[in-house]
């Protein structure tokens, strides 16, 4: 995962891997982050560091996607939609019932079963469009499997958004936070607790997810087929299966995403517009199937965009990064980190 | 009419052929239009006097579906061709729409000449994404040009001083009348350009170069297609006929807001075209008028189910894709092959 520069630059040790592109934006991140803290003050960098969290895991299952299948998935923001969705829908009623008969246990346990509800819709949703749409088309054909792909999961996301339109209503459904205590007190800044546990849950959910695919014997499977797919169907891995699985994760981490951040997003049909493009400029920042980097991107891409909205105002947040990630486009083709998966060139 | 001739005009013609036509059929030849062809331009051209379309609100539906049949052949002009989906096509349309809008609204340009200006920053911008988009293959250029839609649309957002933002602007209209009718002569005729010269260029020498590019770049560099050239050259031309396209949208609703530029509209467009059929530049268009009025009459009647017909759109891009890519450009070819096989080696239709 190194780059060309990194290989043939004549700094010994750590000061190669520093001195690399992908070392100079850590540094440049850092730093920003720390004039960050001090200019406009913690607020900006929690809020920063809450959602790219979050944003980390919608990219990691956005490139995972297109490492195995091979699929640019418009749709995933979708994911996260649904997310919001579910985790509103299970968590409005335990909360009503919990006014009613109040219990401390069930007050901490509830908001995790809207998030683990939203896991449960997103990877059946994977499972069901895998089979009902992408298996369809592979079936038939796999010339221009980019392109084709890619348009089905615009056919996809208009449907989504567009039926949960029809089914729910366009308005807002939000809830003001998961966990009704006092915000708790980290090294002098105060963090709500909705905020932290969001953290924490994307932290454990980003190892997990790393653990997953570094140690077990499926998702070596997975890597496998992300590396070269005719050597993994000769080794005997079930290219179905693994499909199916891939789809499957990457959808229920995207509704894990929505779910958790239920509290800063309010659902509503086109929620997902949003954190899609984010969790693509995370991608095409770190290049494509780099889960491990995925997380700094989420960072970065998080700061940038609190960054902006904090000195610039409002509403730019969209403008600034994109701006940001077309140079970078310009710049390196195939991202800051410089992983060149085979997925990028058209086949 | 000699026999030769018949067949031979589905091809690009020799000189020695060509003169061996009359006059009509040169033309027709020249304008890409077939027998079939002529007979719908001349029926859309008379359909706003009969009876149930001569009704102001189907006059209505009728100029928005040939606005939208326009702007298919512009995307497709792209997509078909050069096989690089511009993701924020309705972002160049709405660049088109906002300068002229804004030149007539602060320098009091009239809207015949602004429509026109209105291609220029659109098509400077199309120049720019194309080289944006140059190093890049198929998908990842679709992304950027997304991502510059995407820009585009936060600064019509955001720009409120100009744009009046989220608040729209008002726009003059081109005609002081109530009437729809000369509307729909105006996008009739912008229409007919737009698909005489798109068509003109892509079924010329660069045309060509065009689909070479689009099916293998690499082996299209080999045989001294230079890519970079050809690849700027059509997004600039998508570009301006989007931006002069959207002119026409400023100054007929007469009010404009940035939600023309959202990404759904690209989706509108993008299914449209790939129902009709990709490089087929007609396929889209024809389809867009019977599509258009059934999700307007679907809209209109089932007013309590907003976003469906939006829904439409998603199931049947999906169900073109995955059962009949090449739309419904492939089924005439199939159905002007089940004529020309039973007629045996008899006179077929020239392509549309």
């Amino acid at each position: 995962m190194q780059s060309v520069e990194a290989q043939t630059g004549y700094f010994p040790g750590f000061l190669r891997q520093l001195f690399s592109a992908a070392g100079l934006t850590l540094l440049a991140t850092i730093t920003v982050a720390i004039a960050t803290f001090v200019i406009a003050g913690p607020f900006v960098l929690v809020n920063a560091i809450v959602t790219g969290g979050m944003w980390a895991l919608m990219a990691a299952g956005l490139s995972l996607v297109f490492g195995v299948m091979n699929i640019v998935n418009f749709a995933h923001g979708e994911f996260f939609m649904v997310g919001t969705l579910v985790a509103y829908f299970v968590f409005t009623p335990l909360s009503e019932y919990l006014k009613a008969n109040p219990s401390p246990l069930l007050a901490a346990v509830a908001p995790f079963a809207g998030i683990l509800a939203a896991l449960v819709v997103g990877a059946v949703l994977g499972v069901v469009i895998e089979k009902l749409v992408f298996l369809q088309l592979r079936k038939r054909t796999k010339e221009q499997w980019i392109m084709n792909s890619f348009l089905l999961t615009v056919g996809l996301s208009v449907i989504l958004i567009n039926g949960v339109q029809i089914v729910w209503g366009p308005d807002f459904k939000g809830i003001t936070r998961y966990w009704d205590v006092p915000p708790i007190d980290v090294f002098g800044v105060t963090v709500s607790v909705d905020r932290a546990v969001v953290f924490i849950l994307a932290m454990v959910t980003m190892g997990l997810f790393w653990f997953f695919l570094r140690r077990t014997r499926t998702g070596r499977a997975i890597r496998a087929v992300s590396q070269d797919e005719t050597g993994a169907l000769m080794m005997g891995i079930d290219m179905n299966r693994i499909q199916v699985l891939t789809l499957a994760l990457s959808s229920a981490l995207a509704a894990l995403a929505g779910a958790s951040l239920l509290f800063m997003f309010p659902s509503y049909p086109t929620v997902g517009l949003k954190p899609l493009y984010i969790a693509w400029y995370v991608v095409i920042l770190v290049g494509m199937g780099n889960v491990a980097g995925a997380l700094v991107g989420g960072f970065i891409v998080a700061l940038l965009q609190t960054m902006t909205s904090y000195f610039i105002g409002p509403g730019w947040e969209d403008v600034i990064p994109t701006a940001f990630v077309m140079l970078i486009l310009l710049v390196r083709p195939s991202g800051l980190f410089g992983s060149e998966v085979k997925g990028i060139h058209e086949r | 009419m000699a026999q030769e001739t018949e067949t031979a005009r589905t091809k690009s013609l020799p000189i020695r052929e060509r003169s061996r036509m009359s006059g009509w059929e040169r033309a027709q030849n020249r304008l890409g239009v077939s027998r079939l062809g002529m007979l719908f331009i001349v029926l859309l051209a008379i359909i706003p006097f009969v009876p149930p379309f001569s009704r102001e609100d189907l006059l209505r539906w009728l100029i928005g579906a040939t606005l939208i049949a326009a702007q298919a052949i512009a995307f497709d002009f792209t997509t078909g061709y050069i096989n690089v989906v511009n993701f924020g096509f309705a972002a160049f349309l709405g660049v088109g729409a906002y300068t002229s809008a804004l030149l007539a609204v602060q320098l009091g340009v009239s809207p015949w000449i602004g429509t026109f200006l209105g291609a220029v920053p659109a098509a400077i911008l199309g120049f720019f994404t194309g080289i944006l988009t140059l190093r890049l293959r198929g998908i990842f250029a679709a992304l950027m040009s997304w991502f510059v839609g995407l820009a585009l649309l936060g600064i019509a957002r955001n720009w409120v001083e100009l744009t009046r933002g989220p608040l729209g602007l008002n726009t003059p209209t081109f005609l002081e009348t109530a009437s729809n009718r000369p509307y729909f002569y105006i996008i009739f005729v912008m229409l007919i350009v737009t698909y005489v010269v798109l068509r003109w260029i892509s079924r010329s020498q660069i045309g060509l170069a065009f689909k070479a590019i689009g099916q293998n770049i690499d082996a299209a560099r080999a045989s001294g297609v230079n890519p970079t050239f050809y690849r700027v050259l059509n997004f600039t031309v998508q570009c301006a006929f989007a931006g002069w396209l959207g002119g026409f949208y400023a100054h007929y609703y007469g009010i404009l807001t940035p939600q023309l530029m959202a990404t759904s509209h690209t989706v509108e467009i993008l299914a449209i075209a790939y129902i009709g059929g990709r490089g087929s530049i007609w396929g889209g268009a024809f389809i867009a008028f019977p599509f258009i009025f059934l999700i307007e009459w679907l809209r209109s009647n089932l007013t309590e189910m907003p976003g469906l017909h939006l829904v439409i759109y998603g199931v049947l891009l999906i169900l073109v894709m995955i059962f009949y890519p090449g739309g419904v450009a492939q089924f005439y070819e199939y159905i002007k092959g089940l004529v020309g096989k039973r007629r045996g080696e008899q006179a077929v239709a020239p392509t549309a």
